[in-house]
């Protein structure tokens, strides 16, 4: 109404001025930051400080004030020097550490891909298998994996039902049974041992696929059934059907999953490397939480550096479907 | 005559070829029985019908005996830990561990205070986090994209690195340096004027000034805000999930509804939020339950002596009068142990029953797409 006054006025420099509309996107970029403000907010307030403060943490000493407040006293990179070269420790933890990590992501990958396969698949029961296999998710984490870690008992339980009588009493097969069986194929024995320290430590992998199981079960949902019927129209086996249909078009999950797989194995308390530098931090020597920062901070660079060749090495691999 | 004679004929080689036909059905029905049976095709299916069965039988085995030993555990009595014949099932059942544990280790009090912390964190990360995924995946603003890098670069980052830091934060808070330039100034009067009324009156709020700074420890306060700015614990990961489930509801029902005279928020509370109850019932029971467990945040922000949370009830109470020269002592301490970890998930077990459906709702039509 008020416009329509105005343009019998014949003003249209006016009207252009005032009653110029925004572009629909550009109302919708700035609702777009509104929504996005709770976490710019805090990000910007809290955490960046925070963040900043760290590295600051980790070259310098932090000296309480009598009268309240802190200083800090800079030092250069004592504190690295203390972690890399005076502390005996801490080099081969990270060494183990990064190994059993090189062990532990494929592994888990391949688990949790194969499972969510099988658990994608109708049969009878499906349900409830699945409400078992995502109990981990939920329930093994945190303080129950800190329980469980060092549990007298369930060692003793375990050793009880194994009868393996020449393995040590926790591994549920052992290398030489293995070994026995696959003596005639020409089989390295370092592919021997990688399946077998896998095998022993399935209890682990379980427990830790269980997110990368979720992740692959929507990607396997989203797959488009007509696919799979043209498939099986044109005589393809299963076998063929998953390498040629399946995997290439789950392969995007594969990255996100193995990226979450070393996020997850690196941040989680159960890591080794973690509970050292936990253990370094609540130590009572003198600056141990300073030095513990600085040690945390060459394990994240050590992080990005393997999740940047993680997703390298995956992504060359991955096959994008073009929605069109 | 002869008409009744071409008609049995008739009928008999009618007859005739009925009884062809039904043997050579019969036949076909048993060679068809036979075929199904040997060809390959059948044998595979049945190989990997089995092999389907132990594999998830097995797997499933592996993440259930250690909650059956457990739950076998917490009933036996420390006599049945010396009789080697006892293996899951006790010889002298009792319910001691689980009495003495909530009575001496104040279990009520550290799951009132887990509680509340657990269900004000999971309450606000949802909420915040299907806020923010909204804004990521369907608002194209600039900057878009490194602010999701942010969000990717907090999920990356792991909290021992930050640990201190946090706590420096958290006890010496003072966002924007506000008391920072006044607190020399004001230090003394501070001290002077509050000095004796923290200590008495204020002894219960959290917004403690201590030496010129708030001291936000011991308080829901730390992990309220960073929940609030969807940086707590596995916040990124939220995000991640929302964003992507948004991303897959299709654009033309949020421009039907803008269409129809609807706002940005308005649609957002009305038409998008009810579809993503599965969703967000996931990231609440994920938020729930990884706050429910948690031991890092609640060790650096809490001291057991001011606020009890379930992780601190770990212990063997002396109550049960078993003392550390008992010859089977690691065992039963172990036993204990687990008892306050069932314990201690026993809620999460329950809300588990009635929430998985939604879980794996969730997920499976969250679609999501790297």
């Amino acid at each position: 109404m008020n416009a329509e006054a105005k343009l019998n006025t014949g003003k249209p420099a006016v009207i252009g001025k005032k009653t110029k509309p925004k572009s629909l996107d550009s109302r919708k970029a700035r609702v777009g930051y509104i929504f996005v403000a709770p976490f710019l907010i805090v990000f910007l307030l809290v955490y960046v400080p925070i963040v900043f403060e760290s590295i600051q943490y980790s070259f310098s000493y932090i000296v309480t004030r009598n009268s309240g407040g802190f200083d800090l006293d800079f030092v250069g990179f004592d504190n690295y020097n203390e972690a890399l070269f005076i502390n005996p420790d801490f080099i081969q933890t990270l060494t183990s550490g990064i190994k059993q990590l090189v062990i532990d992501i494929p592994a888990i990958v391949i688990f949790s891909l194969f499972i969510a396969v099988v658990l994608n698949q109708k049969m009878v029961g499906r349900t409830v298998f699945r409400a078992i296999f995502f109990i981990p998710v939920i329930l093994a984490t945190g303080i129950i994996e800190q329980i469980d870690i060092s549990n007298a008992m369930m060692e003793s339980m375990e050793s009880t039902i194994d009868t393996g009588a020449s393995s040590s009493a926790s591994e549920i097969i052992s290398v030489v049974d293995v070994q026995s069986l696959f003596t005639n194929m020409a089989v390295g024995t370092q592919l021997v041992q990688y399946v077998v320290q896998i095998v022993n430590d399935i209890y682990n992998i379980v427990n830790r696929s269980g997110v990368q199981m979720l992740i692959f079960l929507a990607g396997l949902q989203s797959i488009s059934p007509a696919i799979y019927e043209s498939c099986t129209v044109e005589g393809a086996t299963a076998w063929e059907t998953f390498w040629k249909i399946t995997f290439p078009m789950i392969s995007p999950m594969i990255l996100v999953n193995s990226i979450y797989t070393v996020i997850d194995s690196f941040t989680s308390s159960s890591n080794q490397v973690m509970s050292f530098i936990s253990t370094v931090y609540e130590d009572t020597a003198s600056h141990s939480r300073e030095i513990a920062t600085a040690m945390s901070w060459m394990y994240f660079m050590i992080v990005i550096l393997i999740i940047a060749a993680v997703s390298a090495l995956v992504s060359a691999y991955v096959f994008y479907q073009r929605k069109d | 005559m002869n008409k009744y004679d071409s008609l049995s004929d008739q009928e008999k080689r009618l007859k005739g070829k009925m009884q062809k036909l039904e043997f050579a059905d019969k036949l076909s029905k048993a060679q068809r029985l036979k075929l199904r049976i040997f060809s390959g095709y059948f044998l595979t299916q049945v190989v990997w019908l089995i092999f389907r069965l132990v594999l998830l039988v097995g797997v499933a085995y592996i993440i259930l005996y250690p909650f059956i030993t457990k739950i076998a555990g917490s009933f036996m009595s420390a006599q049945d830990f010396t009789d080697v014949t006892v293996k899951l099932i006790s010889k002298y059942p009792t319910w001691d561990q689980y009495r003495v544990v909530i009575n001496e280790n104040r279990y009520f009090e550290a799951f009132f205070n887990t509680l509340t912390l657990s269900l004000l964190c999971a309450l606000i990360q949802m909420t915040v986090c299907a806020f923010v995924g909204y804004g990521f995946a369907k608002f194209k603003f600039k900057g878009n994209n490194i602010l999701f890098l942010c969000v990717v670069f907090t999920m990356i980052v792991p909290h021992e690195t930050l640990q201190l830091a946090m706590f420096m934060k958290f006890r010496y808070f003072d966002i924007l340096n506000i008391l920072g330039i006044s607190s020399s100034i004001a230090q003394n009067a501070v001290a002077n004027e509050y000095g004796i009324v923290t200590s008495a009156a204020l002894g219960d709020l959290p917004a403690l000034m201590q030496d010129g700074f708030i001291n936000l420890l011991d308080s829901y306060w730390p992990l309220g805000i960073l929940s609030i700015g969807g940086l707590a614990f596995k916040n990124g990961l939220y995000i991640f999930m929302m964003r992507q489930f948004f991303k897959g509801v299709p654009d033309e029902l949020e421009e039907a509804a803008y269409v129809d005279g609807s706002g940005v928020f308005k649609t957002y509370v009305r038409i998008i939020l009810p579809l993503s109850v599965p969703m967000m019932i996931t990231v609440f029971l994920f938020s729930f339950a990884w706050q429910w467990t948690d031991t890092f945040y609640t060790n650096l922000f809490f001291n057991e002596n001011v606020t009890w949370l379930l992780p601190n009830i770990i212990s063997v109470p002396k109550g049960l009068g078993v003392d550390p020269t008992f010859s089977a002592y690691n065992l039963y301490k172990s036993a204990v142990t687990n008892t306050c970890g069932l314990l201690i998930i026993l809620p999460l077990i329950i809300l588990y029953c009635f929430a998985q459906r939604y879980l794996i709702q969730g997920i499976e039509r969250s679609g999501i797409v790297g």
